[in-house]
């Protein structure tokens, strides 16, 4: 009896639940995806690698949504580690944001995460891992929102089109926990694989010997408009692919495609171009925009685009040609039936002439100088003078004040999208409210890979408030060397381009340097919102914010907030770990640190292979000071041991006496970065007596002939050359004033 | 004899060591396009890829031996490197400037490429006008296509005439003039509407006769002074005929020793075909000319 009433109950509650689905049917559908979030093997590279897949697949799912429906996603951890999943451009509660330790705890192994929310919008979206770097293995997908039918028809021409959801992404073999660590360590093999070292050698060949010059004497590294070199760029997971019908029906010649295409990559932009003819843009991060015609565009990373291509022969399909910005990698798809038409690759960046940009623009306190050419929106880029399709292969006849020196549209036939050419078909302006104005510099330096926001990073600073209704203005100017695509979660911003009340709503902007942007949204729903640099490097890094509203309600899956907080800042204050060792004939050269956005912990070691050459061992506690960490007091500890009957005491260029044979002692000191590089060391110890040094360890005289030097007051010096092989593997050939002529292999992590 | 020997067979040793480098070799035949001996040279150079793959191009079969790794890559692969050098095959075609870039000699006939379709580009445009745009009666419609089909030709060898102007590239102007003249040779008066009718009798003999000037020399400072005043009848006759997208009149002040001079263009920024590189931007839109 009891076993027929919970059954009449699970009965009674299954058609109740039933009944519900049906009677709100068309206008208020719930859609249910689940995703087997799991680990797997995949070969994208020549190598079999681990990366993350859901459902097996990679990219993840497309998640396809009407507007009106009610999401309902079932996230499984099949995983050893915790994860997330973010819904990037989407308008929800701030508990379903997928932001792990700020807008939910992160989903545990082997557990069940349902993230349940209204699509109250629609347009071009995607999904990402919100947790550490599994964005970079696998954890993105596309997310459609369909127009309801009735909006579908009122712009038919494009929404009425057949229609492919396309997101780009990128490999590396390498894995990310290890090309993050690589990127802070300064490691320049991504540039040796790249061919853009930029080495005295090259730069003399191809007459820039006083570029170079100047450029390290302003202590810049060799520049790239990009960090990580990969094996492959991917389209929906693949290199090459074909779209040869949409929804079974065969594309022919004057057929139109509207492709949804989102930045998947963890750090690579894209040059978009067609071999068919013009591109149309849409649509843009979601949002409907009027048709522009452009020749080509740059897809920032996270960024969405809409277009339109049209097939313009019979019998051929055409290239659809997406290439990192470094112009070292590419994707294709080919759109159409036939032979595959395809578009000229682009040609290699003249490094040499973006290192003669940056020297004009760089001052020597490390500030950007846009010798008041105020610029915003991507309209002028500072890179055209790298692109010989634009600036011609030879060197630039430009003028210096010619005001459209960095303007591609002007310079070129080619059209290249900027955002001053989007338009809002409807009106955006912004409800009347007041306006709170928030002023941001990007700022970071890339020697010590260190970015932050008005130099602070995540951990540094409190949550921004604000008022639920008001308007918030957003003033943006990048101060950094690199560009930064920021993202802004849960709300549409407006881009002040010289649209008026037709501003174009994006949810991320790309922010070149130098430039400065101004962006307004409303304030208009409760939580905490992640506003970060979406590189996904640099958001590890510590570049972002959290606007939090005044006095709102407490997420209640947030049950411990300051644990959560302290999760959260574990990301940024992450220390990052390098050893290096020559094995060498005259002994042992070697270095381990441990560093974060700060801090210094490093040792230094030279090891004989006896008594007599000696033994010694310093090690440092320091930490960065200033916007451009040139400057690093620390605390050191030195320890050494030799016999040497014959030198028993030595005297350094101040006259003190310094036994050097067993010596124990703590100091204080400075590191200060000077013009060409070169590191200057202070340091007096409780002995009394004072050392001071010169070195440099790094000079690039070929792509793969490193330089270094080391001399001090201690009347010791050092000179060598390393030759590197691989990522782990230098040959090394040095003389030192203790320990003699020494050849060895050099091993690094 | 012994070191002969040895000699012998190291040579023997070496010849096979280069040709067995391919691992996992697969040999196809395809035939690729081409003409002569620098298109051989083209072809096998993008081909040879160290222990991966290489090509041999008989000129007369135009047929390619093609021998690769197929661990390492694949047929595919080789042909789309071929076709990036400027040699359609059976799977690619060569993009177009790495073909318009071809040494004369090289320039073979393009079978395998398909006409565009016209209809493609008036198509592309479409997406540009509201949907609520299309509320004229049926024979209106009719009668401004076909208007705006026949002038447009027109409309669009002057245009090109002015890029290539803008490139300062006298050759080429030349040949472009040459369109122009065939475009209005090829206009059907009857065809037109009554007021597009009225000025196009008055100023085809103006329009014929500059387009045959600049046609005639390669002097780009020649082809500029007729340039004016072709700009001048063109104004006019866009006036009445309208196009689909919106077509900028502008004005360089500098042009014409100091007098100044106009230009048509259909783009907002400037570029100027009266000085090219020179003075690029030099100049301003003075009128918006719009349907």
């Amino acid at each position: 009896m009891a076993i027929q009433k919970v059954i009449g109950k699970k009965l009674l509650s299954l058609t109740t639940i039933f009944t519900f689905v049906i009677s709100t049917g068309y206008a208020q559908k719930l859609v249910r995806y689940d995703l087997y979030v799991k680990d797997t093997l995949v070969n994208f590279a020549g190598k079999e690698k681990r990366a993350i897949a859901a459902n097996g697949q990679i990219p993840m799912p497309t998640l396809s949504f009407t507007e009106g429906d009610t999401a309902e996603i079932h996230v499984h951890n099949l995983l050893k580690e915790e994860t997330s999943l973010h819904w990037h451009g989407l308008f929800l509660p701030n508990k379903e944001d997928g932001v792990p330790n700020l807008t939910q705890m992160p989903i545990k192994p082997g557990t069940t995460n349902v993230y349940r929310f209204p699509i109250i919008q629609h347009g071009t979206h995607w999904y990402h891992s919100h947790s550490g770097l599994q964005e970079q293995i696998g954890m993105y997908g596309s997310m459609i929102l369909n127009k309801r039918p009735a909006d579908i028809e009122k712009r038919k021409e494009v929404d009425g089109l057949p229609t492919v959801p396309l997101i780009l992404s990128e490999w590396t073999n390498y894995k990310p926990d290890n090309v993050h660590r690589m990127l802070h360590n300064a490691s320049d093999w991504f540039a040796l694989k790249k061919n853009a070292v930029q080495s005295y050698g090259e730069a003399i060949r191809d007459g820039h010997f006083k570029t170079k010059l100047r450029n390290e004497w302003k202590r810049m590294l060799a520049m790239d408009v990009s960090d990580v070199y990969y094996d492959k760029i991917l389209m929906n997971g693949k290199p090459e692919s074909v779209i040869e019908s949409v929804d079974g029906k065969k594309l022919k010649a004057g057929d139109k495609v509207r492709l949804r295409i989102s930045n998947g990559a963890a750090s690579s932009y894209f040059w978009l171009r067609y071999a068919g003819g013009k591109i149309t843009v849409v649509a843009n991060d979601g949002n409907d925009v009027t048709p522009v015609e452009v020749d080509r565009l740059i897809i920032a990373v996270s960024e969405t685009y809409d277009i339109v291509l049209t097939i313009p022969a019979a019998s051929t399909s055409y290239e659809l040609l997406a290439t990192t910005e470094d112009r070292t990698n590419s994707a294709s798809v080919y759109i159409g039936n036939g032979i595959k038409q395809l578009i000229s690759p682009l040609p290699r960046l003249k490094y040499f002439e973006g290192m003669k940009m940056m020297n004009d623009m760089m001052k020597m306190n490390g500030d950007l100088d846009d010798m008041g050419m105020n610029m915003s929106l991507n309209q002028m880029d500072m890179n055209v003078v790298m692109y010989p399709e634009i600036t011609g292969e030879a060197k630039p006849k430009q003028k210096d004040d010619d005001p459209d020196r960095y303007n591609a549209n002007a310079l070129s036939d080619i059209v290249t999208l900027n955002y001053a050419m989007l338009k809002s078909p409807e009106k955006t302006t912004l409800p009347d409210a007041p306006v709170k104005v928030l002023q941001f510099e990007l700022t970071g330096n890339m020697n010590r890979y260190v970015w932050s926001m008005n130099n602070k990073v995540v951990s540094e600073t409190d949550k921004i408030l604000v008022k639920k209704g008001e308007n918030i203005r957003l003033i943006i100017y990048n101060g950094s060397m690199m560009r930064h695509p920021m993202h802004l979660h849960g709300h549409d911003f407006r881009v002040l381009n010289g649209q008026g009340e037709y501003a174009p709503l994006k949810n991320i902007i790309d922010i070149m340097p130098m430039e400065t942007d101004t962006l307004e949204f409303n304030a208009n729903v409760e939580g905490d919102w992640f506003f970060h640099c979406h590189i996904l490097y640099h958001m590890m890094s510590g570049m972002g914010r959290v606007f939090s509203y005044k006095d709102q309600q407490p997420n209640p899956l947030i049950p411990n907030p300051k644990l959560a907080q302290r999760k959260l800042f574990a990301d940024d204050r992450k220390m990052h770990f390098m050893f290096q060792n020559d094995f060498a004939t005259n002994g042992n050269d070697g270095e381990m640190m441990l560093q974060n956005t700060r801090w210094s912990i490093g040792s230094e070691w030279r090891l004989g292979y006896n008594d007599m050459h000696g033994y010694e061992t310093e090690t440092h506690i320091g930490r960065y000071i200033g916007k451009m960490q040139w400057l690093m007091p620390f605390i050191g500890f030195d320890w050494r041991y030799r016999n040497m009957a014959l030198h028993a005491e030595e005297k350094n260029m101040f006259g003190q006496s310094n036994t050097k044979n067993n010596r124990a002692v703590v100091s204080v000191g400075l590191n200060y970065t000077l013009p060409m590089l070169i590191r200057f060391q202070g340091e007096i110890f409780t002995d009394g007596i004072v050392r001071l040094q010169l070195m440099r360890e790094d000079i690039p005289f070929t792509k793969r002939l490193r330089f270094a030097f080391m001399v001090n007051t201690d009347k010791e010096y050092m000179a060598g050359f390393n030759y590197i092989f691989s990522r782990a593997i230098a040959l090394r050939t040095h003389y030192d004033s203790d320990m003699g002529f020494g050849v060895g292999l050099t091993f690094g992590y | 004899m012994k070191p002969v020997i040895s000699l012998a067979f190291a040579i023997i040793l070496f010849v096979n060591s280069s040709f067995a480098q391919i691992d996992n070799s697969v040999t196809a035949s395809v035939k690729i396009s081409g003409n002569c001996g620098m298109c051989k040279n083209a072809i096998e150079k993008a081909a040879d890829k160290k222990k991966v793959s290489k090509a041999t191009w008989n000129e007369e079969t135009k047929v390619a031996g093609i021998t690769y790794d197929s661990k390492k890559t694949n047929l595919d692969a080789v042909l789309k490197d071929i076709a990036l050098v400027g040699y359609d095959n059976q799977s690619f075609l060569a993009p177009d400037d790495v073909y318009n870039k071809l040494p004369e000699c090289c320039k073979y006939k393009r079978e395998s490429k398909q006409p565009l379709l016209a209809s493609s580009q008036q198509q592309g445009q479409s997406t540009h006008q509201n949907s609520e745009g299309h509320n004229h009666s049926q024979t209106t419609v009719d009668n401004t296509i076909q208007t705006t089909n026949q002038l447009n030709a027109v409309f669009d060898s002057y245009f090109t005439l002015k890029d290539v102007l803008v490139k300062t590239d006298g050759n080429q102007a030349s040949l472009k003039a040459k369109e122009l003249k065939a475009a209005i040779t090829a206009v059907k008066m009857d065809k037109l509407a009554m007021d597009v009718h009225t000025v196009w009798m008055k100023l085809v003999s103006g329009l014929t006769e500059d387009a045959e000037h600049i046609n005639e020399t390669k002097d780009i400072a020649h082809q500029r002074d007729h340039f004016m005043s072709l700009s001048k009848n063109m104004y006019e006759l866009i006036k009445v005929a309208k196009t689909n997208d919106p077509v900028y009149y502008q004005f360089c002040p500098m042009a014409n020793n100091g007098k100044g001079a106009n230009w048509l263009s259909k783009e907002a920024g400037i570029k100027n075909p009266y000085y090219g590189a020179q003075m690029l931007t030099c100049g301003k839109t003075v009128e918006i000319i719009k349907q």
